[in-house]
């Protein structure tokens, strides 16, 4: 029973594997919590679970990459670099793993490649493993990737992205994972990338045995998802036929369309006369007892319908875009179009677009595709610019054949060949001036910002700045348990919230009362610490909506003034109407007077005209933006 | 009867108190940026003067004309803005106004550093070395160097209508002085409109005690004791305290008898306070009078129980002091802070234009607040930074001490910056504890600028879990 520790040469890495008997197990994390919790597993339980999945002897977790990076800023407010910073606090000896889209890195379309040597040396000082993978498995897409990864010397875990079909041959991966090879050499742990959980147990097999033939010195990573719930049976057989690691999940947390539970695994190959290399199996369920409790707080982010997608077989959906668009689809109303669109359409577009791999960003042009074809009742009628990009061959040449001549024609108009001749291919992204960028972030949030703020405001530069203020204004708040961070419905009155801040002090946040006040404000009572603290809320503006009255800001009064439109600059008395209508006045007339607090203030006419109506009388409360009266301007 | 308020903010608060106290009316003035203050409701009538800002404070027209429409027969000007204005005085009295001070000849007199110095040093009040305005051009400078040969440096290069520590400069060297003459007469006459500058010698780290003085129209002058104004930044006073702690109440008697005979020298009327420099040996120098109510009477109102702007305005109104010497009792100790928006640690960076969200003051037992804003108030940019200022009462200094901690632990103002946590730090800081100190306090104690910021971690975490609660899901979590 062989562990290997975080730290360990990658030539020793793939030295221990290629001599192993047993199997090696990754902990996919992240892409559990994106395929079956729409990526919103806090670091808060990443963080519970820490220690002992550092005691279970996992190959690796895989625990950032993929879309993680760009919720944990947009929706989990965590800063993804601090996150693995604070975990490898909590498990100093397991490898940290990520996903890669290659040259679109972390997001949906290529960056330049400073950018992406950048990203890629930020991330490698924590992360130990790259799985690397291009949605066309076109191999230059992740050249960049590759040769940053090696300088850092991290594992390079290039993939072969896996799908079902006449094309999809043994041959065909085979000779993909000699150009993969060439490029990387043979210490590498090597993908295969079935992020739907496609094909049959034996089909998996098969290939495996193919690969292993030709290159027997090259360990195999199987990936799968557990979508149709056959995944155990494809990881035995993969494991049967030489892989050496294999893609798991805490069983307190396994769902529908990610990686089946790793202990079902585990006891499963015992029978099968396999051992997981260096595991604790107790510490495996240790793990999901310690997290087993916090499930509950993310029910809200699971699938909307529930049970295993045999279906998968026929749509193809990657695991991590099943939550998604089922999401998507009931939110624009369409789940009962949903059989349509992924039994009929999805497969025909699939076809017809060149049975490439239904992956990011490929699967989701695959998926607006289908949606608009059937939702718009018109095929092609409504192309993205995803859709023109990937016919124009932006994203890499089509792998087995090209779409056909009408697709072109519907989707880039009448001239698409000169198009195609003209702008078509490949483009080199031209660099970007990363001084400037840092100059640009600089100004938008007034201090220096550190290499990784400026890498994450590269992949995501809006949401990215957003984040920051987030940080500056609330703290660390990854340290807020999901029961917090979540919470729907407000607290209770005298509810007691502990945590530790992010500097390791302890702290008890009890919630008061929230009386509304005479300004419409409403007052948030907290005991933090034995200390009351206020926090004040003005009341939202719902326009147009009855009883609800938006006040109108002074800039906005300002303007309609001299629209002749006059309104209460503040909230106040009508003491006096100075002016009857059909009178003629000129700018600077007083046409009102008001009070508020003891204060009269004279209203004055902002333009000339004739008053052609009075909205209000003597005595009247106003409140900012109130009509008083109007004023018809001469032209 | 009405008394127009001639000021804003904390002072004008305190003012209109005492107007109403003595069944007047008060009438507020304010500049459009004040719309806010709580010192315009507090009064029995207000009248913008304009937009200012500040502009409108200093103008002795718009004052006048206000206090007219007004029907008011007094003003009071505070301290700032008009107060030490001779001029203003002279104009309500050309108004048939009462002013609320002394008469626009002392005002004059004693605001002119030199002329201040002549009448004490006729008085034989003890002196600072110091120089007669210095003549222009190079025998101004001849004449600086030769006081310097006598004397040694340091020496402080003052501008003879400067004051609040305005205009004043420390020089080192004789090169020095040649450099800097010319430039602090540039400053002064761009600052004050009188480039005369003059020389006073140094006094190295001295403690600033001052004298409250009353002085009534009949001719009676009492003092009611001492305060201790040495802890200040850059001549800024921060923390005051009645009485001084020098443990030596013949030289503490004899101060005050000296306070007494410079301001009857000066003829002086109404309150005033008679500033002194003690040496390291305890040798003390007449510094200046200041004509006008201080930020720090609140210590001295603490100690002796007598409300110096009530008898303000009864000397005005013409009215006999009705308490002797004898009558005034010095009981127990008092302490001031003054609670900025400012931010201690970024050299002290007003905070204006933020909102006050949580603002919640201290109270019980020997608390005294003058303050004038509340929760949601915003605090203008284009005005003085005070908030509030704690007055803590105690029978010993180490009760009053206690007091103040207590006070400000307990006091949250959450938006701004205040100088509330670096008070705290003072307030446990051992030779303040000991009642040592000297003006040099703030630069010798570095260690008193370490704290944790208003803005804690928790603080910050609390605001979301405000967020979440009242938006009934967190916003920030889509």
């Amino acid at each position: 029973m062989t562990r290997i520790i975080q730290g360990t040469p990658v030539k020793e890495i793939v030295e221990t594997l290629r001599q192993s008997k047993g199997y090696y197990i990754t902990n996919t994390a992240r892409d559990l919590s994106q395929s079956d919790f729409k990526n919103r597993i806090l670091l808060h339980t990443d963080l519970m679970a820490g220690e002992k999945r550092d005691q279970a002897g996992y190959f690796s977790l895989e625990i950032t990459g993929g879309a993680s990076i760009h919720v944990d800023i947009l929706r989990k407010q965590v800063d993804p670099f601090l996150k693995l910073k604070k975990l490898r606090e909590s498990m100093p000896q397991t490898m940290f793993q990520t996903l890669c889209r290659g040259v679109n890195l972390f997001g949906y379309r290529p960056y330049p490649q400073n950018v992406i040597r950048f990203t890629v040396r930020e991330f490698a000082k924590y992360v130990d493993v790259w799985r690397t993978f291009d949605f066309l498995n076109y191999v230059p897409n992740m050249h960049a990737v590759f040769e940053e990864v090696g300088k850092a010397g991290k594992l390079n875990e290039p993939c072969l992205c896996f799908s079902t079909g006449p094309e999809h041959t043994n041959g065909y991966y085979v000779e993909k994972a000699g150009e993969l090879i060439e490029v990387t050499g043979k210490d590498i742990t090597l993908c295969i990338k079935n992020h739907g959980g496609l094909g049959t147990p034996r089909r998996i097999g098969e290939l495996v045995d193919a690969l292993k033939q030709k290159y027997p010195e090259v360990p195999l990573h199987y990936h799968g998802h557990n979508t149709d719930g056959n995944d155990v049976g494809r990881i035995v057989e993969a494991v049967k036929n030489g892989a050496s690691i294999i893609d798991g999940a805490d069983f307190a947390f396994t769902g529908y369309y990610g990686p089946p539970p790793i202990l079902t695994v585990v006891q499963t190959l015992k029978e099968y006369g396999f051992q997981a290399e260096g595991l604790d199996e107790d510490a495996v369920i240790e793990t999901s007892e310690v997290i087993r409790d916090q499930r509950k707080y993310y029910e809200q982010f699971e699938s909307q319908i529930k049970g295993f997608q045999p279906t998968v077989q026929i749509h193809k959906l990657p695991g991590g875009a099943m939550g998604s668009s089922l999401e998507q689809a009931a939110k624009g109303g369409f789940l009962d179009r949903m059989p349509e669109i992924l039994h009929k359409e999805l497969p025909r577009v699939q076809k017809e677009l060149g049975n490439y791999w239904s992956v990011t960003p490929g699967s989701q042009i695959l998926w607006t595709t289908a949606v608009s074809n059937v939702l718009d009742g018109e095929r092609y009628g409504h192309p993205s610019g995803d859709l023109r990009n990937l016919l124009l061959g932006k994203y890499g040449p089509f792998p087995f054949y090209r779409p056909e001549e009408w697709i072109y024609e519907k989707v880039l108009g009448d001239d698409w060949r000169t198009m195609l001749e003209e702008e078509g291919g490949v483009e080199e992204i031209a660099d970007i001036d990363l001084a400037h960028e840092r100059y640009s972030l600089a100004e938008q949030i007034g201090i220096e910002p550190t290499d990784e703020q400026l890498i994450l405001y590269l992949q995501h530069p809006n949401d990215a700045v957003e984040f920051f203020k987030f940080e500056e204004k609330y703290g660390q708040a990854y340290v807020l348990p999901p029961s917090v961070f979540f919470r729907k419905g407000g607290f209770e009155i005298g509810e007691n919230l502990a945590f530790r801040d992010h500097h390791g002090k302890e702290h008890m946040v009890e919630i008061g009362p929230s009386p509304i006040n005479d300004t419409g404000e409403t007052s948030v009572y907290l005991i933090v610490d034995h200390h009351q603290s206020i926090f004040n809320f003005k009341p939202k503006k719902v326009m147009g909506q009855a009883g609800e009255f938006a006040d109108l800001g002074k800039e906005e009064i300002l303007d309609l003034a001299k629209a002749g439109d006059v309104r209460s600059p503040f909230s106040g008395k009508i003491v006096e109407i100075s002016v009857a209508e059909g009178q003629e006045v000129i700018a600077g007339d007083r046409v009102a007077i008001m009070e508020a607090m003891k204060m009269q203030t004279p209203i004055l006419s902002e333009i000339e005209g004739i008053v052609t109506g009075i909205h209000a009388k003597k005595g009247d409360a106003l409140r900012p933006g109130g009509r008083i009266l109007k004023i018809d301007p001469n032209e | 009867m009405k008394i127009l308020v001639a000021n804003r903010g904390e002072i004008a608060i305190r003012l209109i108190r005492a107007i109403q106290e003595l069944g007047y009316e008060a009438v507020a003035v304010y500049e459009t940026p004040d719309e806010m203050s709580r010192h315009i409701r507090i009064a029995d009538e207000a009248i913008l003067l304009g937009d200012g800002p500040r502009c409108d404070y200093l103008n002795i027209e718009k004052m006048i004309r206000a206090a007219k429409k007004s029907d008011a027969c007094a003003i009071h000007p505070g301290y700032g803005f008009l107060a030490e204005n001779p001029f203003f005085a002279k104009a309500c009295v050309a108004a048939g106004i009462v002013f609320i001070g002394p008469t626009t000849e002392v005002i004059a007199n004693l605001g002119n550093k030199v002329i201040a110095r002549k009448i004490m040093a006729e008085a034989g009040i003890p002196m600072v070395p110091g120089t007669q305005n210095l003549k222009q051009g190079k025998e101004g400078i001849a004449d600086a160097l030769a006081f310097a040969a006598e004397y040694g440096y340091p020496i402080m290069l003052k501008a003879t209508s400067g004051g609040g520590g305005r205009g004043i400069r420390r020089i080192e060297t004789d090169a020095q002085m040649r450099e800097q003459i010319p430039v602090a007469r540039a400053e002064a006459l761009a600052a004050f409109n009188d480039d005369s500058v003059y020389l006073e010698k140094v006094i190295i780290n001295p403690k600033h005690v001052e004298v409250q003085i009353l002085a009534d129209s009949q001719g009676k002058t009492v003092h009611l004791g001492t305060r201790d104004c040495s802890i200040q930044r850059r001549n800024q006073k921060l923390i005051e305290i009645a009485p001084s702690m020098i443990k030596n109440q013949p030289l503490l008697d004899e101060i005050c008898q000296t306070a007494v005979r410079a301001a009857k020298a000066a003829n002086y009327l109404n309150a005033g306070t008679v500033e002194f420099l003690i040496d390291q040996e305890y040798k003390y120098y007449f510094m200046e009078i200041n004509t006008r109510v201080q930020v720090e009477h609140t210590v001295t109102e603490m100690i002796t129980g007598i409300d110096i702007v009530r008898n303000q305005i009864n000397i005005a109104f013409g009215k006999p002091l009705s308490f002797s010497q004898e009558d005034v009792q010095i009981r127990g100790h008092a302490i001031e802070v003054r609670i900025n928006a400012e931010d201690p640690k970024n050299d002290f960076m007003p905070e204006g234009g933020k909102k006050v969200s949580v603002y919640r003051s201290t109270g019980g037992f020997g608390v005294r607040l003058d303050g004038f804003v509340y929760q949601g108030y915003i605090i203008p940019e284009v005005y003085d930074s005070l908030l509030v200022k704690l007055t803590v009462h105690g029978f010993t200094w180490e009760e009053t001490v206690g007091r103040l901690r207590r006070c400000l632990k307990n006091f949250a103002i959450r938006g701004p910056k205040t100088t509330i946590p670096f008070y705290e730090n003072i307030a446990r800081e051992k030779d303040f504890v000991n009642g040592d100190f000297d003006t040099s306090y703030i630069e010798t104690h570095p260690h008193i600028f370490f704290y944790d910021d208003d803005s804690s971690e928790v603080g910050k975490l609390a605001g979301l879990i405000a967020e979440i609660h009242y938006a009934k899901e967190n916003p920030f979590a889509g």
